[in-house]
């Protein structure tokens, strides 16, 4: 039987998974990859939780459900100028690695 | 609920997104032309399409103005209290006035834009700029996790848009990636950590979160939630560690832009932040205090004050570029702020916003400023400012102003607005328990006076650098920035002589 924590556990590797990829990898197209992850990592946690808050009635939480279609829409968007930006910064730099993105500096 | 009743609690954001789309479609036909007159002639005629890229900005301007004035014009007549769907949207005398406030900091934002000459595509342009306005009214007047993370993301994808806007500038394409990237893993830590509230309490109305709370005692899953929702704002407001994205964005950045970014998001972040930790989290509020921390989100907010606060001063200290400087102190600026927050009560909230509108009003106002400067001597470094005062000595004045009133200096708002936060936050606590964040915040104010005046050195003590000098001097008449500069200086001047024209309508209108 597949309980609410195991659900919860692996939503928290996928989180804690596309973080890492933020954090270390170099190559942009992956870390917008890594970014998705990460959301929806929080979608199955989010549909976990609707499954398993049954109310009295027998009816899961449909509020998460609703929100994890807001959370879809938000992050096809997130990607279209996530990649946008990414296309203006490849046609002046030619390159889609973070390290040689450093004209500004502290 | 009828959707008439809906369009009418709704028909400021509705005046707003209307004249979003006017914008845009004016911009695409009038851009449309342009081009096949660029196409058809030869390159000798290149000025034929600027000037009337220039035109276009001018209406598109003009529409965006309009919109936003009648927007505001609705904002006041709408009812004084509604709520609609269970608190996602709500209608308070706070949120009227802050939407009238992001309106106005809208309004000025797009004056500054109708003299960017670089930007070749204005009417998208102010059309994101409205839409971004959209997701701060959306952002003040909700008290549900599911509205406000969808106006955190409207505000968060049309500003990263904004800021890598400039293709001809290749530092604005970076400044809006590294603003994505840092924008968008913040919004994801916000996201999974109201996955967990929600899971924990199984509902997502602020105030039902609240009630939830106060019965169940805190287990370490909520804990986690707290916190990742309270790291997703930190970066919204620019607290440390979560800063690193803004001195990029404020220099990369077209300015209107950086002075939307540093004004309006921010003022609506605050606002959703404090109501998220005063109503939502109201039951696990902590305590800060010194001596007798106890867990909960106010030490959380205290440590990132301080941070902020010590982190923001000390490296704007060792800038040399004007946007840059702005936006460390934009840091130390965020964390004075929190405090507010931390004392936590009624009068804390309105403590904080308060400070928070004032600076909003500065920032717009110094970047407006730069954006003057800039234009002329084509960078915003320290020496594109020296001697400004034999240039321009209109500008210099309003320049000193702001600078005097974010260093705090009596009577501008900066001193009443710290004022009022420090005297709230000792007060707020029975043994003076906030003192040791109040004597950070002092300390930091001092150093901050050092950078402020050395602005201010630049540019009143020393000689224009030569290549400025040889230049065409005299800045351009652009009349109607220039006016705006003087009215948001004139502004920060009567909020310091009579701050209890808002304060005192902020502390009436806090639930």
């Amino acid at each position: 039987m597949i309980t609410l924590g195991d659900y919860l556990i692996v939503s928290g590797i996928l989180f804690a998974i596309g973080f890492a990829g933020v954090m270390l990898r170099r190559n942009l197209i992956i870390i917008l990859m890594s970014l998705e992850l990460m959301l929806n990592a929080a979608n199955l946690s989010l549909v976990a939780f609707s499954r398993f808050r049954v109310s009295p009635a027998g009816l899961p939480n449909y509020n998460a459900q609703v929100f994890v279609f807001f959370i879809i829409t938000v992050a096809a968007a997130e990607v279209a100028v996530g990649l946008a930006i990414l296309v203006a910064l490849f046609r002046a730099r030619q390159t889609t690695d973070v390290k040689d993105i450093s004209e500004l500096k502290f | 609920m009828s959707y008439l009743e809906l369009l009418k609690l709704a028909s400021t954001e509705a005046v707003v997104v209307v004249t979003a789309l006017v914008v845009l479609a004016i911009g695409l036909t009038t851009r449309r032309e342009a081009t096949g007159v660029t196409v058809a002639t030869a390159q000798g005629d290149q000025n034929v399409g600027g000037s009337s890229s220039a035109r276009t900005n001018a209406i598109c301007s003009f529409i965006a103005a309009l919109g936003l004035a009648i927007a505001i014009g609705t904002a006041l007549m709408l009812p004084r209290k509604a709520t609609l769907f269970s608190g996602m949207l709500v209608i308070t005398p706070l949120t009227s006035l802050f939407k009238i406030i992001c309106m106005a900091l809208a309004f000025f934002a797009v004056l500054l834009t109708k003299s960017e000459k670089s930007l070749r595509h204005p009417g998208e342009y102010l059309a994101i700029l409205l839409l971004a306005t959209v997701g701060l009214m959306l952002l003040v007047s909700s008290e549900e996790l599911l509205m406000i993370f969808i106006g955190l993301e409207l505000l968060g994808l049309s500003l990263y848009v904004m800021v890598a806007f400039d293709k001809t500038d290749v530092r604005s394409a970076e400044a809006g990636l590294k603003y994505f990237l840092f924008g968008s893993t913040s919004s994801a830590f916000t996201l999974f950590g109201i996955s967990l509230i929600y899971g924990m309490s199984g509902i997502t109305s602020l105030a039902a979160i609240s009630e939830k709370l106060a019965t169940v005692s805190v287990q370490p899953l909520l804990a986690v939630g707290i916190v990742m929702t309270l790291i997703g704002f930190a970066f919204k407001i620019a607290a440390a560690p979560f800063h690193l994205w803004a001195p990029d964005a404020y220099q990369g950045a077209p300015i209107p832009s950086a002075a939307f970014i540093a004004s309006g998001s921010k003022v609506a972040s605050f606002v959703v932040l404090g109501k998220i930790v005063l109503v939502g989290f109201a039951p696990l509020h902590g305590d800060a205090a010194w001596h007798a921390m106890v867990a909960g989100w106010s030490p959380v907010l205290a440590a990132l004050a301080a941070l902020s606060i010590l982190v923001g001063n000390f490296v704007a200290l060792a800038q040399s570029n004007l946007r840059r400087l702005l936006a460390y102190s934009a840091v130390a600026h965020a964390g004075y702020t929190l405090i507010g927050l931390v004392a936590g009560d009624r009068e804390g909230f309105s403590a904080a916003l308060f400070y928070t509108t004032t600076y909003a009003i500065t920032l717009v106002g110094a970047f407006g400023v730069v954006a003057l400067v800039r234009r002329e001597t084509a960078g915003d470094d320290f020496s594109n400012f020296s001697g400004l005062i034999s240039r321009s000595p209109m500008l210099a004045g309003c320049m000193s102003i702001f600078m005097l009133s974010l260093a705090g200096i009596p009577p501008l708002a900066g001193f009443f607005g710290k004022f009022y936060l420090f005297s709230v936050a000792l007060r707020a606590d029975a043994g003076h328990g906030l003192l040791w964040l109040v004597a950070v915040a002092l300390f930091g104010s001092l150093i901050s006076l050092y950078y402020y005046l050395i602005v201010l050195k630049v540019i009143f003590v020393d000689e224009p650098s030569l290549a400025i000098a040889s230049s065409p001097d005299h800045l351009s008449p652009d009349l109607l920035q220039r006016i705006a500069v003087a009215v948001l200086a004139a502004v920060v001047l009567f909020l310091g002589l009579m701050p209890d024209a808002l304060a005192a309508g902020l502390l009436a209108a806090m639930p």
